[in-house]
């Protein structure tokens, strides 16, 4: 049985605002744009101190290969070169990734830009010399690129026993890798009998999609300054963590969490990238450690695309069966996720399987994902992570299966709509609205009269997907926040929060102020520091909102009633006769205000120290096919309008609309942006993104911004039409979830289907490059003559 | 012959005289970060495709970060550090405030700069010319129809 919806938060829970919001809803600017359009912001890249040396990372040149000898002695001896570190003085010395360690000097090397060593010294150029003097024997060990070939029974193995895989109670030990397959097998979700689907079915369709590696292309590199001083080790990073990176160098370097602090006022993107603390500050820290002077470790732009934790490539088996009313009978699925040679793959290995499990209400469902490792990069959480692989493969999907029984695609989703989690159990999501964004995205763009050009070189068309994110609460499910009240009646809201440029600090103020029942001008913020704030999840998975959000009202909360109880005190009335709004105290029932909330402060005169927790969210998660009573994720839709260009290949999406639900928009200014940033990484993700390897040595050929493209000014849509269903929803701080993440995984796919309004041709592989595009074309021509 | 490693650069940043010993290679970025603090200016590449960098050169824009320090010798320079200097913000600055024209803000200085070098290059600007002046500088947060919105209503398009 389900508890009562409550809000997600320890301990007493404060009642529901019986009064209309005065700052949740507004269009809010956001706080720091001052500091960022004047360029006062100083980003870890602008921190310097005096005494600083730079430092500058070996990388393995081979994808697989063991080291056998690291001789430093000739860099060493470069004027300057202060620190040299590698396996030689390092040897069993982790980096830690949410909390999962990885050999900081691993002896056999699994990805082409690999760590092998590294060097501190005075100048950048001297830095640069010594890694190039450093002299590395290596005994190539065969290697595996495709995840295809990764399966078979004669390819190489990578070497993942390198890399230790933790107890723990979100990373506890799956079984080992068995012949490059995470785990020894697939994750699997199932439910009903495929076959017998199949045999009811009037059309089976066979298809296979495949999507590519995404990198997050963040503008600012990683870059840090570690500085070791009085035994404290203080970090300036672009990190989306600041408490995740405080643990994992505490455990790397076997210091108390104290001794460590992590600070990140401005960053330059991460969007799931720089979650806990990466691996290069950890050399930065080590090296800072050994000389005891402030130390620079900024990556390059080919290094950022060589090292970080990238989004899987993927290869999307689908076979389905349909009747002729449009009922889908069964959907058999295997995805094989190329992992790269590891990162953080546990929390994700069912990720690319839920959207066809959770979203149509069919009876026979047998999907499996293969995690597979390759000699390729780490791979990790990239913005909506294997969401936007499901999504793009299975919406794909469902509109040829529409296709296939001459079915409008919005009238086929309609039909098999499950407004359910488990459409066999009835178990249901805290909120789930996915109908009224399918509609209102079709409305916008005029689905039902669409302006489509089938002839002559230019042809239009229009098509549509939708999507679901589950990151709405997540393990550890801690979340902390205090709200102090000073003498002045100004109010301190502290988190240990990054704002990444969604604008937490904004929108975390917002709640804090509605609560309190202040004006908004009345909260200060303090984030971005271990110290000084209590621990908080990273600003990743769209959590903030979510997690932290309950956290803040609950703070809030509490400083307003101990305000009222110390003020109600002096008033002589009772605390629950009180009330605050807009800054001014009044008396229930009464619309005059009594005091000013400064006033009622100085009145009260009391430390005021309210602090939030937030609870775990209630029942299993919707993972693993288990379902509870509650279950919780945010959904939506795309549609696009496209124009392709039959002579040359080119898709210009002229028009796009995005659809999101999830409870509560706390500021309609800010989540726009986010609709935007959707739209942007998906259109990427269609048209233009991917990176190209070597298919005999696995090295990356576009590791630069002209060869692996971002969508400009130039590619970005005309108009773009952002809508938020809302939806009350009970768990969360007046009901508002996150909304950074979801958007971007129906993009490709509606643009995909777009296109074959328009042209008429299903492009399956991912991005759709004019030369993939053409050559489909062309098939089709050569039927058309037959 | 002896190569020549250092030379002193003197050039005009944001109305004031500054000048710096350089190393030959040292970039325009580079002296404006490092020697003159103005760290406002961004690297997103140091390899002329990002554009965060984007500077004022001359009454042009340049991606600093590909013009070399000794070249910038005798120009004019204005950063985004200047564009505000003395009182309050600059026009363009509180649109992009206003139209929410920015999210991580790394890249911000690049477009601010661009689009200022293009509105000081002629008194009628189109829709399509702002398009232009920004496709150099890439933003991975997706600030674009708010960056274009801003853009246009300081041009007096909307």
């Amino acid at each position: 049985m389900t508890a009562e919806p409550k809000l997600l938060v320890k301990g007493w829970v404060p009642p529901k605002l019986d009064r209309p919001f005065t700052v949740v809803g507004r269009r809010i600017n956001r706080r720091d744009a001052v500091e960022k359009v004047c360029g006062k912001a100083l980003y870890a890249n602008d921190i310097h101190f005096p005494g600083t040396l730079y430092a500058k990372i070996l990388r393995s040149p081979h994808p697989h290969a063991r080291i056998k000898k690291v001789d430093t002695s000739r860099a060493e001896s470069v004027p300057g070169v202060k620190a040299v570190i590698s396996r030689n003085n390092f040897k069993d010395w982790y980096t830690y990734w949410y909390k999962i360690p990885q050999p900081g000097f691993p002896e056999i090397v699994l990805y082409a830009g690999h760590e092998v060593a590294a060097v501190a010294a005075e100048t950048p150029e001297a830095a640069n010399e010594a890694v190039g003097l450093i002299e590395v024997e290596y005994e190539r060990l065969p290697a595996v690129f495709d995840v295809e070939e990764a399966l078979s029974e004669c390819s190489p193995v990578v070497s993942y026993s390198d890399v230790v895989v933790p107890e723990g109670p979100f990373y506890a030990t799956d079984k080992p890798p068995v012949r490059n397959v995470w785990g020894g097998g697939p994750a699997v979700l199932s439910r009903g009998d495929v076959e017998k689907g199949f045999e009811e079915a009037d059309v089976v369709l066979e298809r296979v999609y495949t999507t590519p590696f995404q990198h997050h292309g963040t503008l600012q590199t990683r870059t840090c300054v570690a500085l070791w001083e009085g035994g404290r080790l203080t970090l300036y990073d672009s990190c989306q963590g600041i408490w995740q990176a405080k643990e994992d160098l505490a455990l790397s370097f076997r210091l108390k969490p104290e001794q460590v602090r992590v600070i990140v006022k401005y960053m330059g993107g991460g969007f799931g990238s720089k979650s806990g603390a990466q691996r290069y500050a950890h050399y930065a820290a080590a090296l800072s450690m050994l000389t005891g002077r402030p130390v620079r470790l900024e990556l390059t732009r080919a290094e950022e695309f060589l090292s970080h934790p990238r989004r899987p490539a993927a290869k999307f088996y689908l076979k389905s069966g349909v009747k002729k009313n449009g009922r889908i009978t069964a959907v058999w699925g295997r995805v094989l996720i190329n992992a790269g040679s590891g990162g953080a793959y546990k929390p994700f290995k069912h990720d690319a399987i839920l959207h066809p499990f959770y979203l149509y209400d069919c009876p026979n469902v047998h999907l499996e994902q293969w995690g597979v490792l390759t000699n390729l990069q780490f791979t990790g959480p990239t913005r909506s992570p294997l969401n936007i692989i499901s999504s793009t493969a299975f919406e794909s999907h469902v509109d040829e299966l529409a296709a296939a029984i001459g079915m409008d695609p919005l009238k086929f989703r309609f039909m098999n709509y499950n407004p359910y989690a488990d459409p066999v159990k009835k178990t249901r999501f805290s909120a789930k609205n996915l109908d009224k964004a399918m509609q209102a995205v079709c409305e916008e763009i005029g689905w039902d009269s669409p302006q489509r050009q089938h002839n002559g070189r230019y042809r239009t068309g229009r098509g549509m997907a939708v999507y679901m994110f589950h990151g709405v609460g997540f393990h550890p499910y801690e979340a902390n926040a205090e709200v102090v009240v000073k003498p002045d009646g100004r109010a301190e809201l502290r988190m240990g929060i990054v704002d990444i440029g969604t604008g937490s600090a904004t929108t975390m103020a917002m709640v804090a102020a509605e609560e309190l029942g202040v004006n908004l001008e009345d909260v200060d913020v303090m984030y971005g520091d271990t110290d000084g704030t209590m621990y908080a999840p990273g600003s990743h998975a769209s959590r903030v909102i979510p997690e932290v959000g309950p956290a803040v009202l609950k703070a809030a909360a509490e400083a307003r009633e101990q305000l009222f109880a110390a003020l109600a005190d002096k008033l002589k009335v009772a605390p629950s006769e009180l009330r605050s709004e807009r800054g001014f105290i009044y008396l229930k029932e009464d619309g005059r205000p009594l005091l000013s909330f400064r006033e009622a402060c100085r009145i009260a005169n009391v430390e005021i120290v309210g602090r939030g927790s937030r609870a775990p969210n209630p029942g299993p998660y919707p993972r693993g096919g288990e379902t509870s009573a509650v279950n919780f994720a945010t959904f939506g839709a795309t549609a696009a309008v496209v124009e392709v260009d039959t002579w040359t290949g080119k898709v210009r999406v002229v028009r796009c609309a995005t659809a999101h639900e999830f409870g509560r928009v706390l500021n309609p200014k800010l989540v726009e942006s986010q609709h935007y940033g959707g739209v942007l990484f998906g259109i990427g993700y269609a048209l233009y993104e991917g990176a190209v390897h070597d298919k005999k040595t696995g090295i990356m050929l576009n590791a630069d911004l002209l060869n692996y493209k971002i969508p400009t000014t130039l590619e970005m849509p005309e108009e773009i039409v952002c809508i938020n269903i809302e939806a009350e929803d009970p768990y969360f701080a007046y009901s508002a979830k996150g909304g950074a993440e979801g958007i971007n995984s129906a993009v490709p796919a509606a643009i995909r289907n777009a296109v074959y309004d328009a042209v008429g041709v299903w492009v399956n592989d991912f991005p759709i490059i004019p030369e993939r595009l053409l050559r489909e074309l062309e098939k089709m021509g050569s039927r058309d003559a037959v | 012959m002896v190569l020549k490693t250092s030379v002193e650069v003197e050039l005009k940043v944001n109305g004031s005289l500054r000048k710096a010993k350089v190393n030959v290679y040292t970039t325009l970025a580079e002296l404006l970060r490092e020697k003159f603090g103005l760290t406002g200016t961004k690297l997103g590449c140091n390899r002329g495709e990002c554009g965060a960098c984007t500077v004022v050169m001359d009454g042009k824009p340049v991606y600093s970060c590909m013009v070399l320090a000794v070249d910038a010798d005798g120009s004019e320079v204005l950063t985004v550090e200047g564009l505000s200097a003395g009182e309050g913000l600059h026009p363009l600055q509180k649109l992009f405030i206003e139209h929410d024209a920015l999210q991580c803000g790394y890249c911000t200085p690049g477009f601010l700069m661009s689009l200022t070098a293009l509105f000081q290059s002629r008194e009628k600007i189109t829709l399509e010319d702002i398009k232009h002046s920004v496709a150099g500088v890439v933003c991975r947060c997706g600030a674009h129809p708010n960056i274009l919105r801003a853009a246009a209503e300081y041009a007096g398009l909307r």
